[in-house]
C-alpha cells in the first residue's frame, strides 16, 4: 500500500489561492445613493460618535464615518476624485478645508439655514465650507510661577521666557494657522521676527497640546500656546490644575481663532443627506458638537458650556479665518526659515 | 496491468506548453506591474524635479534632515547588528541556565511597535531626566535598536546554527582561541545573514515616521510628510521620497559589492554545534545580559502598558465606538491573514517565475520589493492613486469601489511588505540543492510541476518564517491601514492611533498589549519553523 503524501506547503498554498479568491469576492461597494446613509470623512474624532448618534436618532439617517488626519484625508479625497464614497468632510482646522475647496473638491451650498446660523466670516466666500465650532489658540501660563503672563504672541519672544516656553512643532496645522494669522495681521516681516523670538527662547517642542499643559503643571515649562479646550478637558478632570489662560492681542486683533469645519463634497453620492447633516450640525447639533469637546459654538447665539464661560470675555480674530488656507504655505515656509522645530 | 513503459519527453513548443507559458507570463508580469504601480506613480516625479523646492530645502531643513537620518541610521544599524549578532552567538555557541527560554524571549521585542515603545519610553524617561532631555535623537535610537535588533538576531542565529560544529572545531584545531574562532571564522561566515538582517533594520529606520516624531527627530521620511502635508504638493513630497528609495537601493548595492568575491560555502556535514557549557560567573553573566535586554525592550513596555490598561479599565475606557478588544482583534487578524496570504502567493509566484527567466525576472522581483523602502504614508497615497484610477476604468465593474475596500487595503499592504515574502522565499530556495530541480527537469517535469512538487515543499520552513515576519509587520503597520481601511474596520493599530493622537496614553494600552500578544504567537510559529528549517538545511 502506498501512502499518499501531500506536503503541508501545498495545503498552505491552496489555502492562499482560495483566500485570495474570497478576498476579490469581498470587494467593497460604494454607498451608492442610499438616502438613509451619509458617509463622512472626519479629521475630528474626539467625541464625534455621540454627535452622529444624536443625528441618527433625530433624522433616521445613518452615519458611517472614517477618521484620519486632515491632510491625509484631503489627499485621499483628491485621489478619489469623482469616485469618492464620501458625502461630507469634517476638518479640525480651517486651512485644510480651504485647500480642499481650492482643489475643487467641495460643493457650494445655497442654504438659508446655514447662512443664518454661521456668521459670514466663518464660512467660505462661495459657501463651500462652514465653521461648526470655534477653537481659540491662546497663551497658557502656570498660576504658580507666573504672576505677569504675556499679553501678546510677540511677548513670548521676550528674554524673560528663555527656556520657559513650550510650543507645538510646525508639523501641526494649529501652529501653521497661528503663524498664518500673524502674517496677515502683522505683516510678513514682523511675523518672522515674532517667531524668531520664540525660537531664540529655545522652546521645548511637544507634539500634543494636552502634554504641553501637563508639562506646565509639572513645572517643565511656564508659558505655552495651546487651544483652550485642552485646558477645559484637564480642568474637567481636575479643577485644581495650576494652569490659566492669558487672552492675547486684546482688544486689538483678538486671540487667534481657528475653526472646525464641515463641507459637502462636489461628488457626494448622497448630496441631500449630506446637506441635512451639515444643516443639523449648524443648528440643532451645535450645542452637542461644541460641548462634546468644550469648544465655543460657531453660532454666536448658542451658549458655550459653563466650564468655558468661566474662561472670561475675550475678542477673537474672526477676520483672519478665511485667509488661513491662502497663507498656509507662507506660514510653513516662514517656520522652516527660522528653524522652528 | 501494464502501462506504457516509456513516457514521451515533452517537446519544446508544444501548443499546450506555449499557452501555459503565456499565462504564467501574463499573470506574473501583471501582478509585478500592479505592485510596482503605486511606487512608480510616486517615483516618476523625480523625472520632472522642482528646483525651487530643493533650493528652499537646502537653505532650511534638508541639511538637518540628512544629518538626523544618517546619525540615526548609523547608530541604529550598528547597534542592532552588534547586539543581535552577539546575542545570537551567545545562545547558539554556549549553554547556560535559561538558554532556550532566553533564545525565544529575545525575539519578542520585535512585536512591540516602535511607536508604542516610543511613547512608553518617552514617558518613562521624561519622569527621570525631564521632557527636554527625553526628546533626544539618542533615546530615539535606543528605542529603535531594542525594537529592531531581533531582525539581525534571527538571521545571525540561523547562520551560526547552519555553520554546525565543523567550522568552529577546525578553527580551534588550527590553534585559534575561542574568541578568535568567532571573530575570524564564524563571524565572517555569517556576514551575509547579518547583512540581510541589517538591511531590514535599514529599511525600517529609513521609513519610520511614527517613532521619530515622538522624539522631535527630523528625518528625511518625516520631511516627506512635512513637505507633503505642509505645502499640499504631492510632487515635492514624491521627489523627497524618491531619495529614500535611492538611498536604500544604494546601500544594498554597496553591501553586495563589498561582499563580491567572498564565498561562503560550507559542507553539509550535519554535525550540530555542541554549545560550550558556561559555569560560575560566566554562566550568571550569560543569563543576566540577555535578560536585561529583554527587560528593557519588552519588560518595561509590558509593565507600563499593563498599569495603564488597569487604569483604563477603571475609567471604563476599554472599548471604542467600533467595539471592544475582540472586535479590533478580529479586524487585525482578518487584515493580517489576507495580507500574508496575498504576499506569500504573489511572492512565491514572482520568485519561482524569476528563477526561470534570468535577468528580466530578477528585475521584476527587485522592482516589486521597492515599496519596502518607502514610508508607509507615501505607499498609502500611491496605492490610493492607483486604486482610484482603476475605479475610473471599465476594468472594475460599476458598483465596486476599490478605494476603502478590504481589497484596496490588502493591495496596499502587499505593495509595502511583498519584499519580506520575496526575501524569505528566495533565501529558502537558495538553500535548496540545485541538483533537485535539475533532476526533476531531466525527468521531464514541467516548470509548474517542478514548482509545485519540488520547490514549494522544500521551502516550507522559509514560507512559515516569512508568514510570521509578515504577520508581525502587518499587525504593527499604521499609516496605510489608517488611510485605506474600510468603514468600521478598525484594527488594533488604529485604536492605538485614535488614543495617542489625543494623548490618551492609558487608552492605548489594551490594544497595544493585544498587538504584542498576536505578534508573540507569530514569533512562536517563526521559531518552530526555524528549528525545523535548521534540521532540513543542515
Amino acid at each position: 500500500m502506498r501512502k499518499v503524501h501531500f506536503p503541508p506547503s501545498r495545503l498552505v498554498f491552496s489555502a492562499i489561492v482560495a483566500l485570495s479568491g474570497g478576498l476579490v469576492a469581498s470587494c467593497g461597494t460604494g454607498s451608492g445613493a442610499n438616502p438613509e446613509q451619509v458617509t463622512v470623512y472626519t479629521g475630528r474624532h474626539y467625541g464625534i460618535e455621540a454627535v452622529f448618534d444624536e443625528f441618527t436618532e433625530d433624522t433616521g439617517i445613518e452615519v458611517r464615518f472614517t477618521t484620519g488626519s486632515d491632510p491625509e484625508l484631503r489627499e485621499r479625497l483628491v485621489a478619489e476624485g469623482a469616485n469618492t464614497p464620501a458625502d461630507v468632510v469634517i476638518t479640525a482646522d480651517a486651512a485644510n478645508i480651504e485647500l480642499a475647496a481650492s482643489a475643487g473638491l467641495l460643493a457650494a451650498l445655497d442654504s438659508d439655514t446655514l447662512r443664518g446660523a454661521i456668521p459670514e466670516e466663518l464660512r467660505s466666500e462661495k459657501n463651500e465650507w462652514f465653521a461648526l465650532s470655534r477653537r481659540l489658540r491662546v497663551i497658557m501660563h502656570s498660576t504658580e510661577r507666573v504672576s505677569e503672563p504675556p499679553r501678546s504672541y510677540a511677548d513670548l519672544g521676550g528674554s524673560a521666557w528663555s527656556k520657559r516656553l513650550c510650543l507645538r512643532p510646525s508639523t501641526h496645522p494649529y501652529t501653521q494657522s497661528l503663524v498664518a494669522s500673524l502674517i496677515l495681521n502683522q505683516g510678513a516681516e514682523k511675523a518672522e521676527s515674532i517667531v524668531e523670538g520664540w525660537v531664540a527662547n529655545e522652546p521645548l517642542y511637544i507634539n500634543s497640546d494636552t502634554d504641553i499643559l501637563k508639562a506646565i503643571a509639572a513645572g517643565d515649562c511656564d508659558v505655552a500656546i495651546t487651544n483652550t479646550y485642552y485646558l477645559a478637558r484637564l480642568l474637567d478632570e481636575d479643577p485644581a490644575t495650576p494652569v490659566a489662560i492669558s487672552w492675547p492681542e486684546q482688544p486689538t486683533t483678538g486671540a487667534h481663532l481657528n475653526v472646525s469645519t464641515g463641507a459637502v463634497l462636489a461628488s457626494a453620492p448622497n448630496p441631500g443627506g449630506a446637506r441635512r447633516l451639515l444643516e443639523w450640525l449648524a443648528t440643532k447639533g451645535q450645542k452637542t458638537f461644541s460641548d462634546a469637546n468644550f469648544e465655543y459654538p460657531a453660532d454666536p447665539s448658542v451658549a458655550p458650556a459653563d466650564l468655558i464661560v468661566g474662561f472670561g470675555e475675550h475678542t477673537a480674530d474672526l477676520a483672519a479665518v478665511r485667509q488661513l488656507g491662502r497663507l498656509n504655505q507662507d506660514a510653513v515656509a516662514l517656520l522652516s526659515r527660522v528653524g522652528h522645530e | 496491468m501494464v502501462r506504457a513503459t516509456t513516457t514521451p519527453g515533452p517537446r519544446r513548443g508544444a501548443p499546450g506548453r506555449r499557452a501555459g507559458r503565456l499565462v504564467a507570463w501574463v499573470v506574473t508580469a501583471g501582478s509585478a506591474l500592479l505592485v510596482v504601480a503605486p511606487v512608480a506613480v510616486i517615483a516618476v516625479s523625480i523625472l520632472d524635479p522642482t528646483p525651487s523646492l530643493w533650493a528652499d530645502l537646502w537653505r532650511t531643513r534638508l541639511p538637518g534632515m540628512i544629518a538626523d537620518t544618517l546619525t540615526l541610521l548609523v547608530t541604529v544599524v550598528v547597534g542592532a547588528a552588534v547586539l543581535g549578532t552577539s546575542l545570537a552567538w551567545l545562545v547558539t555557541a554556549h549553554d547556560f541556565p535559561g538558554r532556550r527560554l532566553i533564545g525565544w524571549l529575545l525575539v519578542v521585542p520585535l512585536t512591540v511597535p516602535g511607536y508604542v515603545a516610543g511613547f512608553v519610553w518617552l514617558d518613562t524617561a521624561s519622569a527621570v531626566i525631564g521632557p527636554r532631555g527625553a526628546r533626544s535623537i539618542w533615546l530615539c535610537a535606543a528605542v529603535l535598536i531594542v525594537t529592531l535588533y531581533p531582525y539581525v538576531y534571527l538571521f545571525a542565529r540561523a547562520a551560526f546554527r547552519a555553520q554546525g560544529a565543523d567550522l568552529r572545531d577546525e578553527a580551534r584545531v588550527l590553534g585559534l582561541s575561542r574568541v578568535a574562532a568567532f571573530a575570524r571564522v564564524a563571524l565572517p561566515a555569517a556576514r551575509p545573514a547579518i547583512a540581510a538582517g541589517g538591511a531590514l533594520v535599514t529599511m525600517e529606520v529609513l521609513t519610520d515616521v511614527g517613532t521619530v516624531r515622538l522624539f522631535n527627530v527630523s528625518t528625511v521620511a518625516d520631511g516627506v510628510l512635512r513637505v507633503w502635508f505642509g505645502t499640499g504638493s504631492r510632487q515635492a513630497a514624491a521627489e523627497l521620497a524618491t531619495t529614500l528609495v535611492a538611498t536604500a537601493l544604494a546601500l544594498v548595492v554597496i553591501e553586495r559589492i563589498l561582499r563580491r568575491g567572498a564565498r561562503y560555502s560550507r559542507r553539509a556535514s550535519g554535525r550540530p554545534m555542541t554549545p560550550v557549557r558556561l559555569t560560575g560567573v560566566r554562566a550568571l553573566a550569560a543569563t543576566a545580559g540577555p535578560s536585561v535586554v529583554v527587560a528593557v525592550a519588552a519588560g518595561v513596555p509590558l509593565v507600563r502598558l499593563g498599569a495603564w490598561g488597569v487604569e483604563a479599565r477603571r475609567a471604563g475606557a476599554t472599548a471604542t465606538v467600533a467595539g471592544g478588544v475582540w472586535h479590533h482583534l478580529g479586524a487585525t487578524l482578518a487584515v493580517a491573514g489576507l495580507a500574508v496570504a496575498v504576499c506569500l502567493g504573489v511572492g512565491s509566484g514572482l520568485v519561482l517565475f524569476a528563477r526561470r527567466h534570468g535577468a528580466l525576472g530578477r528585475v521584476m522581483v527587485r522592482a516589486s520589493a521597492l515599496g519596502y523602502a518607502m514610508p508607509g504614508p507615501v505607499v498609502a497615497v500611491g496605492a490610493v492613486i492607483v486604486l482610484a484610477a482603476l475605479d475610473r476604468t471599465d476594468l472594475v465593474p460599476g458598483p465596486v469601489v476599490l478605494v476603502g475596500s478590504l481589497v484596496g487595503l490588502v493591495f496596499a499592504l502587499g505593495v509595502r511588505f511583498l519584499a519580506v515574502a520575496v526575501n524569505g522565499i528566495e533565501s529558502g530556495l537558495d538553500q535548496m540543492p540545485a541538483s533537485a530541480v535539475a533532476s526533476a527537469r531531466t525527468l521531464g517535469a514541467r516548470p509548474i510541476r517542478i514548482a509545485w512538487s519540488v520547490e514549494l515543499p522544500s521551502v516550507r520552513p522559509a514560507l512559515v518564517a516569512a508568514a510570521a515576519l509578515l504577520t508581525i509587520d502587518v499587525v504593527k503597520e499604521l499609516p496605510i491601514t489608517l488611510l485605506l481601511r474600510p468603514f468600521g474596520f478598525d484594527t488594533l493599530a488604529v485604536w492605538v492611533w485614535q488614543a495617542t493622537s489625543e494623548s490618551l496614553w492609558a487608552q492605548a494600552a489594551v490594544p497595544s498589549l493585544a498587538m504584542i500578544a498576536v505578534g508573540s504567537a507569530a514569533v512562536g510559529a517563526l521559531l518552530v519553523a526555524l528549528e525545523r528549517g535548521a534540521e532540513v538545511v543542515s
